[in-house]
């Protein structure tokens, strides 16, 4: 019997070990290593949400106390009011305006010299004074009212910043100084007497208001065309109106509540439909997205108004019509422009394009068009131009994208059934690659609704609802927009302030749609993509 | 005989017009888009140039690319009006006792130059850059190498695509909240680095991947056949051959660093600093402290100061420069695509 031989190990197996660590290769390191940069990107919009919402989050909270002491301080009270005398003026701004088309009517129409036309218009002149000194008396009780609310608000204030410091000094372990501070407890019922104690007066003052008012119109001088006449219908009906609502502001002082605790919805509601964004204000501060939101909409709208058609346009010339010479020449000066910085467009926008724009809206020949002629040169019209320029290298490059990705086969079929070229590119060409146009497009707008600098310089910073009654018009008034309020205020709040969390709101918000643009873009594309095989 | 009429006719005249009205009317909106990109570009450039060169001997004007802003002092002197820098005018003021009390309008960082905000650009790009291209390239390795297609793998690609998709001011906000505050770096560089990197992060990663994909498969099987490991293929066979790829792509990602404000206006830009970057006591020093930065330095001049033909020098004259340093930056890099292609060419 043959003893079994150990065999030798063949001579090409491989004898090294392999060294490993925490029972991994090196290869194996390696691999991890990758991956885990792969997930860095994971890892970032993780934090980014996170972020934004670790610093935003204390906005629900204080923006309900910061809508509390606006109950209990009374100053809602004063708003109410201060709402009526408002409208009040509102309707003397209506009636200035008439004066202004009656005084060019009289000077342009009937040719009377300045003194002549101020002559004919005493009689409206005195009307509109007394019209507009009517509410005087409502006004003086208001401002009394409103000196007494910011009195009972500052001394709120007070206590809590003493507490504030109090607990720093106690968590600091001085007790004794912390125990030292004095702080009274404020006795709301009993500071906004006066303001309820003043209710008789106020029922007094608006009725005597609306007595005046209702009498003024019944001597209200006629104006000599139709047009003007229909103004003064309107004026007097729009009075009616604001006499009319007089019983509900008396019922809503009436039962007005300042105990009332404010809903906790009501903190994000105010934030989400809030019209207004009022920040260190002496009186009250408001922290509401939508002139934002209006104002970043309108911008960007008007951009892709004008980058939509240029962008496609250009990339069905591109990737159908050119030459390839002409192809070779145009697409790296399309790339080169998305290289041109957007602080860069923003300055040319400040210096160059705001200035020639406007002075276009002056130029006689044009008056026609709407909005024109305009003073303000820093308005939606030149940020949203500027950002067109952003848009259109966006929705170029991925336009001509997908409609080079249209199989050669639908176009050779097309030309070969007699179709001419233009037939073929836009019967064939176009609707096959129409999803992926449509998310060039989605993307275009998620580029320049982020964008920054352009609409800091550009857009005119002016915080409020721009006027939709004057249609598209609209153009020509200045915004402000959620990226450059952005921009514009988080270098001077103060850290952990509810503006400073608002900012981080404003900043949540754009996160997220910027992500629902991104996702519909993707989804878009995929869901109707044209099956092609 | 007569010859027969073809059964094929040609296009209706009118029709025909129209297709060409049509076309043109594409190629109008195409070269529209050249001519406003176009005009922008010539304008900065024609009255930048004024400010950048000089028709004496260096034709550079060096003083406003090596210097630091300074405030611009406008006067009347013996009949003349003189136009002065800050030190400028201290040191007049000393030689003419007699100027100690003349009426001066100024106008804030309107003379000297711009060296500081070149030098922050500069390093800006440099560390940003460099971080995101570590990163972007080794995520792009994982996803084109590594990776088997799966839900995991879907995810990434998903939150990639998503991270492109963010507005860079919200980066701004969140390189503010975990760099600055959280993390208690401060504004500084290194904020201001980790904050542009996440930024073009997306675009790096897709750039590389393309590049990876673009390495024929042959490479990675010729090699993976003669015994090499996973790591050795990668790195010998396919990185090498990518790289000008990558690099190209990149310049994309270079220009975005460089030319966006919004990121660092929180997180890396100072409005002025009178040290420069390198001007630390300790090296740890440099990496804490903000710099400013050209894209910031434009917005400061052409929003914070007044527009006129006394400020118009400096505004103009930082965004050629602006411009300029993108473009060589650029241009750099496609030099070196071109160079490298050279080399690897299959």
């Amino acid at each position: 019997m043959i003893p079994p031989t150990v065999a030798a190990p063949p001579r090409f197996t491989v004898s090294r070990r392999r060294l490993r660590l925490l029972g991994l290769t090196a290869d194996d390191g390696i691999r991890w290593f990758f991956g885990g940069n792969a997930l860095i990107a994971v890892i970032v919009l993780t934090l980014i949400t996170l972020f934004l919402f670790r610093e935003g989050a204390g906005f629900f909270g204080q923006n309900r106390s910061n809508l509390e002491i606006y109950r209990r301080a009374g100053l809602e009270y004063v708003d109410f009011i201060r709402a009526q005398t408002d409208d009040h003026t509102a309707l003397t701004r209506y009636l200035s305006d008439l004066r202004v088309r009656w005084m060019t009517w009289l000077l342009e129409q009937e040719r009377h010299s300045l003194e002549e036309a101020n002559a004919r218009l005493e009689d409206f002149d005195r009307f509109a004074d007394r019209f507009a000194g009517a509410v005087d008396p409502l006004r003086e009780l208001m401002s009394g009212l409103a000196d007494h609310a910011s009195g009972i608000k500052a001394k709120y204030q007070l206590t809590q910043d003493r507490r504030v410091e109090q607990a720093q000094l106690a968590a600091a372990g001085r007790t004794a100084e912390a125990a030292g501070i004095e702080i009274s407890a404020i006795d709301f019922e009993r500071e906004l007497e006066p303001l309820r104690e003043s209710l008789p007066t106020y029922r007094q003052l608006s009725r005597d208001l609306a007595g005046e008012l209702t009498a003024l119109l019944a001597e209200a001088p006629a104006p000599p065309t139709p047009a003007l006449r229909q103004r003064m219908d309107r004026f007097a009906e729009l009075t009616r109106e604001y006499v009319a609502g007089f019983p509900a502001v008396e019922h809503r002082l009436e039962t007005w509540d300042s105990a009332q605790p404010v809903p906790a919805h009501r903190a994000f509601t105010s934030f989400l439909f809030g019209r207004q964004w009022l920040t260190a204000s002496s009186w009250q501060d408001w922290y509401g997205i939508v002139p934002l939101f209006v104002g970043s909409l309108l911008v960007a709208a008007l951009a892709l108004l004008l980058a939509v058609p240029l962008g496609v346009g250009a990339a069905i010339y591109v990737s159908q019509l050119a030459s390839s010479r002409e192809q070779r020449l145009i697409k790296p000066c399309i790339e080169f422009i998305s290289a041109i910085p957007s602080v860069v467009l923003g300055f040319f926008g400040i210096v160059i394009l705001g200035e020639t724009l406007r002075q276009l809206s002056q130029v006689s020949w044009l008056s026609w068009l709407p909005g024109f002629p305009y003073s303000e040169r820093l308005n939606i019209l030149t940020a949203g131009s500027l950002l067109a320029l952003v848009a259109v290298p966006t929705i170029f490059t991925l336009a001509e994208d997908a409609l080079n990705n249209v199989p050669r086969g639908f176009k050779e079929a097309s030309l070969a059934l007699g179709a001419s070229q233009l037939q073929t590119v836009l019967k064939i060409i176009v609707p096959a690659s129409l999803s992926g146009i449509v998310s060039a497009v989605l993307l275009g707008f998620g580029r320049v609704i982020g964008e920054t600098m352009i609409v800091l310089l550009c857009a005119g910073n002016r915080i409020e609802i721009p006027d939709f009654t004057r249609g598209v018009a609209v153009v020509t008034e200045p915004v402000h927009t959620m990226t450059g309020i952005i921009a514009q205020e988080m270098g001077e709040v103060v850290r952990d302030s509810i503006h400073y969390r608002a900012l981080f709101m404003v900043g949540l918000v754009l996160f997220l749609l910027a992500l629902v643009i991104n996702y519909a873009a993707q989804k878009i594309m995929r869901r109707y993509r044209l099956s092609t095989g | 005989m007569k010859p027969e009429p073809s059964t094929f006719h040609s296009r209706p005249d009118g029709r025909r017009r129209i297709e060409r009205a049509t076309t043109w009317i594409f190629r109008a909106a195409t070269y529209l888009v050249l001519l406003a990109g176009g005009a922008v570009l010539l304008t900065i450039a024609v009255k930048g140039s004024r400010t950048l060169f000089q028709s004496e001997a260096p034709f550079i004007n060096w003083s406003f690319l090596t210097e630091a802003p300074e405030s611009l002092y406008i006067f009347e002197w013996e009949g003349r009006t003189l136009e002065m820098g800050d030190r400028e005018f201290r040191a007049f003021k000393e030689r003419n006792p007699a100027a100690a009390n003349v009426e001066a309008e100024s106008y804030v960082y309107s003379a000297g130059g711009i060296f500081p905000a070149i030098a922050g650009t500069l390093l800006l790009v440099l560390g940003s850059m460099t971080i995101a291209l570590a990163v972007g390239v080794s995520a792009a390795v994982y996803l084109n190498e590594y990776a088997r297609d799966g839900r995991g793998i879907r995810f990434i690609r998903l939150a990639i695509l998503n991270l492109a998709g963010v507005p860079s001011i919200v980066f701004g906000l969140f390189g503010f909240g975990l760099f600055v505050i959280f993390l208690g770096w401060n504004v500084s560089l290194l904020a201001g680095w980790f904050t542009l990197a996440f930024m073009v992060l997306p675009v790096v990663i897709t750039a590389s991947e393309e590049a990876l994909k673009a390495v024929p498969l042959g490479f990675r099987e010729g090699s993976l056949a003669l015994g090499a490991t996973k790591w050795q293929t990668i790195r010998r066979n396919v990185l090498p051959y990518a790289l000008p790829g990558i690099l190209t792509s990149s310049v994309l990602g270079i220009a975005r660093v460089a030319g966006e404000t919004a990121p660092i206006m929180f997180t890396a830009a100072y409005v002025v600093r009178d040290q420069l970057p390198w001007q630390v006591e300790r090296l740890g020093d440099f990496f804490f402290q903000g710099v400013m930065a050209l894209p910031y330095h434009i917005y400061v001049v052409s929003s914070k100061i007044p527009q006129n033909a006394h400020t118009e020098r400096v505004q103009y004259g930082t965004a050629l420069v602006f411009l300029l340093l993108v473009a060589t930056i650029a241009g750099t890099s496609i030099l070196l695509r071109q160079h490298l292609r050279k080399r690897h060419s299959w």
